[in-house]
C-alpha cells in the first residue's frame, strides 16, 4: 500500500467503476435517488433550515397561483392552495401548517400587535402556534383569536370544525356576536362546530374529534423545533389496527 | 356519564367489602376512577384460510377456513406525564368450517405499563405487557389457559415508516399435558404509510420453544420418528377423521407477515394479510431426520375492523 504506484495523482481515475461512479455523483443520480427514497419511506421531521418553507408537497399545491416544490417560499401575505389530491405541510416563522387537499388559505400580513393572521378560505388545516404569540385565524362561519396553540380548522360556507388540539382560543361565530366561547385545552378536550345560521347564543355547539392525529401535531410541532405538550399520542385517533397474539 | 356512575358504585361496593371507612376509600377510588381514560370498544371480523392447521409436515397438512370476531374494551391510566398503564379486556369466537373440534371461544385481560421519554416525533416508547387468557374449544385436550408477558418498544423512523419490537414468553396451560407448551418468541414490525388512510406493513417473528404437531399414524417411521422426538403424546380430539396424534416438539419457527391496513375513516378499517410459518423441529430422533418434522403454514386472512 505504501508503494508509490498505489498513489496516484488527484484525476487520475484507472478503475472505470470509479469514473462511473463520480459521473454519476456530478449528474446528481443520487440526489434524487435520494429524494425518491425521501417520498417513499418519508423522513425524520426535523426543524427546517432557514430559507425552507415546506416540508413535504404532494399533489398538486400551489403557492400565489405558481406550482409548489419543496424550494418554494412562503411568507405572510402568500396563498396556499391544494387540489383534492394535493397535501402541503409547511412552516412560515414560529408557525406550522398541515394543509389537506381542496383547501385555500391567505397567510395575511399581520395587523399590528398580532404576529399571524391566517383566513381558511375553505378547506381543512391543522396549526401550531409560537408560544405567547397572538394570532387570529379566520374562517368562513368564525374568527378565533388564540394563544400558544395547536388547532385543527375545517371550514365550508355552512359551519367550521375548529378542534382546540391544545393551548386557549377565543372563539366567536362570524354571524351572531353573541356566540363566542374560549377554549382552554390540554389534548382535544373541546371540538366545537360554529355555524353560519344559527339562534343568537346557539351557533357554536359541541363536536367529536374528527380528521387529524397527535402523530400529525408532533410532526409539525418539530419542524418548528418544538414538541407537543402531551407525551403520549392518543392511538384511538388513527384508524383501528389488528393486533397478531 | 351513567357509565361512570356505575363504576363509581362498583368502587363504592369495593370499598365497603373491604370492611374500611367508605368515605375514605370512596374518594379515593373516585380521584383514580376520574383518573382512567376510557378508549371505547373495538371489534375485529374475520374470515381467514390456513393450509396447515394441523401443523403438521407435507402429507399431514389439513387445511380450513376461520370466521373469527374479537371484540375489546380498554383504557388508559396516566401514571405520569412520561409514564402510563393501559388495560383492556377481550373476548372472541373462531368457527373452523371443517375440523370443528378447533373451534374455540376465549376471554382475557392485558395490562400494558408504558414509558415515553417525551412528546418528540421520534421518540421511542419503551413498554411492558402480561396478558392472560382463558381458551374453551369443541374438543376438550386443548381447553385451558394461555398467558403471556414480555417486553415491547415502538418507535417512528421517519413520518412514513414505524418499527416495532417485542419479546414475549408464551406458555399455555392446557388440559392435556401436551398442550402445556412454552415458548419464546422475538418479533419486528415495520409499518409504511401511503397517505393517510393506507399503510403497508411487514413482520418477522422468531419462536422458540414447544410447539404442537398432529399427525396421523398413515407413515409407521416417522411416527416412530415423531414418537421418539416429543416430550409429549396424545391422541389429537379435534380431529375425527382418522386417527391423528398430537406431539409436543421443540422446534424453531420463523413467522412472515404482509400486510395491507386500509382505513375508512378514523372508526373503520380492512386489513388483509398473507402470514407464512415455517417450523422446524430442534432435536429430531431417529428414525426422524429434521426434514420428516418440518412443516410450512400459510394463511390468508381478511378482517374488519372497527371502534365504537
Amino acid at each position: 500500500m505504501g508503494g508509490s504506484a498505489a498513489v496516484r495523482a488527484w484525476g487520475e481515475l484507472d478503475d472505470p467503476r470509479r469514473r462511473v461512479l463520480i459521473q454519476a455523483l456530478a449528474a446528481g443520480i443520487f440526489s434524487s435517488a435520494g429524494n425518491a427514497a425521501a417520498q417513499l419511506l418519508g423522513r425524520t421531521p426535523a426543524r427546517l433550515p432557514s430559507g425552507q418553507s415546506i416540508y413535504r408537497v404532494s399533489g398538486s399545491v400551489t403557492v400565489n397561483t405558481q406550482q409548489a416544490t419543496l424550494q418554494t417560499r412562503i411568507v405572510p401575505g402568500d396563498t396556499v392552495e391544494t387540489a383534492p389530491n394535493g397535501e402541503v405541510i409547511f412552516a412560515v416563522a414560529e408557525e406550522a401548517f398541515l394543509l389537506r387537499g381542496g383547501s385555500r388559505m391567505v397567510i395575511e400580513k399581520p395587523p399590528s400587535g398580532l404576529t399571524t393572521a391566517l383566513r381558511l378560505v375553505t378547506g381543512k388545516v391543522l396549526s401550531v402556534f409560537g408560544r405567547g404569540r397572538p394570532t387570529r385565524i379566520v374562517t368562513a362561519t368564525s374568527t378565533i383569536g388564540i394563544r400558544g396553540t395547536g388547532a385543527y380548522a375545517e371550514t365550508d360556507p355552512e359551519q367550521t370544525y375548529f378542534c382546540t388540539c391544545y393551548g386557549v382560543a377565543d372563539i366567536a361565530a362570524n354571524s351572531d356576536p353573541s356566540s363566542r366561547e374560549t377554549v382552554s385545552a390540554k389534548h382535544h378536550d373541546k371540538p366545537l362546530y360554529i355555524l353560519a345560521k344559527g339562534k343568537a347564543g346557539e351557533a357554536i355547539r359541541r363536536a367529536p374529534f374528527i380528521n387529524h392525529t397527535d402523530q400529525e401535531l408532533a410532526l409539525i410541532e418539530s419542524l418548528v423545533g418544538r414538541t407537543p405538550p402531551f407525551v403520549f399520542p392518543v392511538d384511538t385517533y388513527n384508524a383501528p389496527r389488528r393486533d397478531y397474539p | 356519564m351513567r357509565r361512570g356512575e356505575t363504576i363509581r358504585s362498583v368502587a363504592l361496593g369495593l370499598a365497603l367489602s373491604a370492611g374500611a371507612p367508605a368515605s375514605a376509600h370512596a374518594a379515593g377510588y373516585s380521584e383514580f376512577l376520574d383518573s382512567v381514560q376510557f378508549r371505547g370498544f373495538r371489534a375485529e371480523a374475520s374470515y381467514t384460510t390456513d393450509s396447515n392447521v394441523t401443523r403438521a409436515p407435507a402429507g399431514d397438512a389439513l387445511s380450513d377456513r376461520i370466521l373469527g370476531v374479537r371484540v375489546s374494551a380498554g383504557g388508559v391510566i396516566p401514571l405520569s406525564t412520561r409514564t402510563r398503564v393501559a388495560v383492556q379486556g377481550f373476548a372472541g369466537i373462531q368457527k373452523f368450517g371443517t375440523y370443528t373440534g378447533l373451534s374455540n371461544n376465549f376471554i382475557g385481560t392485558q395490562g400494558d405499563f408504558f414509558f415515553r421519554s417525551s412528546g418528540e416525533f421520534t421518540a421511542a416508547t419503551y413498554g411492558a405487557f402480561v396478558r392472560t387468557a382463558k381458551e374453551e374449544y369443541e374438543s376438550t385436550l386443548r381447553d385451558g389457559y394461555r398467558h403471556a408477558f414480555g417486553v415491547t418498544v415502538q418507535k417512528p423512523l421517519t413520518d412514513r415508516v414505524q418499527l416495532f419490537g417485542g419479546l414475549t414468553r408464551n406458555i399455555s396451560d392446557g388440559k392435556s399435558t401436551v398442550f402445556d407448551a412454552r415458548n419464546t418468541a422475538l418479533r419486528g414490525n415495520a409499518d409504511w404509510t401511503l397517505g393517510r388512510w393506507n399503510t403497508v406493513y411487514l413482520g418477522a417473528e422468531y419462536r422458540t420453544g414447544d410447539s404442537v404437531s398432529t399427525v396421523s399414524r398413515n407413515d409407521p417411521i416417522r411416527t416412530l420418528g415423531f414418537v421418539n422426538t416429543a416430550s409429549a403424546i396424545i391422541q389429537d380430539d379435534a380431529f375425527n377423521d382418522t386417527p391423528r396424534d398430537a406431539y409436543r416438539l421443540k422446534a424453531h419457527t420463523v413467522i412472515a407477515t404482509l400486510g395491507y391496513n386500509r382505513a375508512f375513516g378514523e372508526r373503520h378499517a380492512v386489513d388483509i394479510s398473507l402470514r407464512r410459518a415455517q417450523s422446524s423441529v430442534q432435536n429430531a430422533v431417529a428414525p426422524a431426520s429434521g426434514s420428516d418434522l418440518r412443516y410450512t403454514a400459510n394463511q390468508i386472512s381478511v378482517a374488519y375492523l372497527g371502534r365504537f
